[in-house]
């Protein structure tokens, strides 16, 4: 009799102990998945906020090409302004212009030919000299694209 | 106490190897991204105009133009335009040169985006 309530209580204390042994890994298996769990959502809001500081930067980085791209557009929009009022200005006219002071009209188109050359090489890329650099006057610079020519150039307004 | 200590034996295996439930390592994958090799085309090499040089000829000086050819041994035939048609290609060469840069400055900043802020794709 008394062995058998010895037998009944070592086995409740096995499966106490086993229970209680299964218990606790239960815990730690699901703290190990808690605490893996929190280093993934960690990653992923520090990646998300690299991604959003990515973002500001690209788009201040696009508003800025934007701006410079629409800067240089209106200044295409002036060039073309100022190359056809050369032409008419005060109600000139360059044919009659031509008939009357032929050597110096053609020494004018040869110069400004000349000029409008060098505005093509500059815009497929080529680099500026000293002296364009240097041109802070109006008889100092390129007048066939001074924007591009010129960039010390300020116009007077 | 015979059957105590074989229960408590059997006892003692079953959490020892109940330890062992879980211990297995796992595999660990992870990826490292390779960033894209960049295109570095150098930038398109710079044009070299060759002059020209342009001869205006009236009604006038017509004869005195030809006659300076001729003697400069250069055949006396011209190719010529009006007044009006000259305002256009000068009008005409001025979008050239627009294009011409606008695409050079639109090339510049593709670059800077995509390789400065590194936003290679």
């Amino acid at each position: 009799m008394f062995s058998t309530i010895k037998m009944a209580i070592a086995i409740m204390l096995i499966t106490g102990i086993a229970g209680a042994g299964v218990y606790v890994m239960k815990l730690r298996a699901d703290n190990a998945t808690l605490k893996a769990n929190q280093i993934k959502l960690e990653t992923a809001v520090e990646e998300q906020n690299k991604v959003l500081e990515q973002q500001k930067k690209d788009f201040t980085a696009i508003l800025e090409s934007n701006k410079k791209l629409n800067t240089l557009i209106n200044t295409f929009k002036k060039d073309l302004q100022d190359l056809d009022k050369r032409f008419t200005k005060k109600n000139r006219d360059i044919g009659k212009l031509a008939l009357e002071r032929t050597k110096a009209i053609e020494r004018i188109v040869n110069g400004g030919g000349k000029n409008a050359s060098r505005c093509i090489e500059l815009a497929s890329g080529a680099e500026h000299t000293e002296a364009e650099l240097k041109a802070t006057l109006k008889s100092q610079i390129n007048p066939e694209c001074p924007s591009l020519a010129n960039p010390n150039y300020v116009p007077f307004q | 106490m015979y059957h105590f200590n074989k229960i408590l034996a059997v006892a003692f295996i079953v959490l020892l190897t109940g330890c062992s439930i879980g211990g297995e390592k796992k595999i660990k994958i992870f990826s490292v991204e390779e960033p894209r090799q960049k295109l570095n085309y150098p930038m398109p090499t710079p044009l070299q105009m060759e002059e020209i040089y342009w001869h205006i000829i009236t009604s006038e000086n017509a004869e005195e133009v030809f006659k300076k050819l001729e003697e400069a041994g250069i055949d006396p035939v011209l190719f010529g335009i009006t007044d009006k048609d000259y305002q256009v290609l000068a009008r005409n060469f001025a979008q050239i040169r627009q294009k011409l840069q606008e695409t050079n400055n639109l090339l510049e900043e593709y670059k800077k985006y995509y390789e400065d802020t590194g936003n290679s794709q």
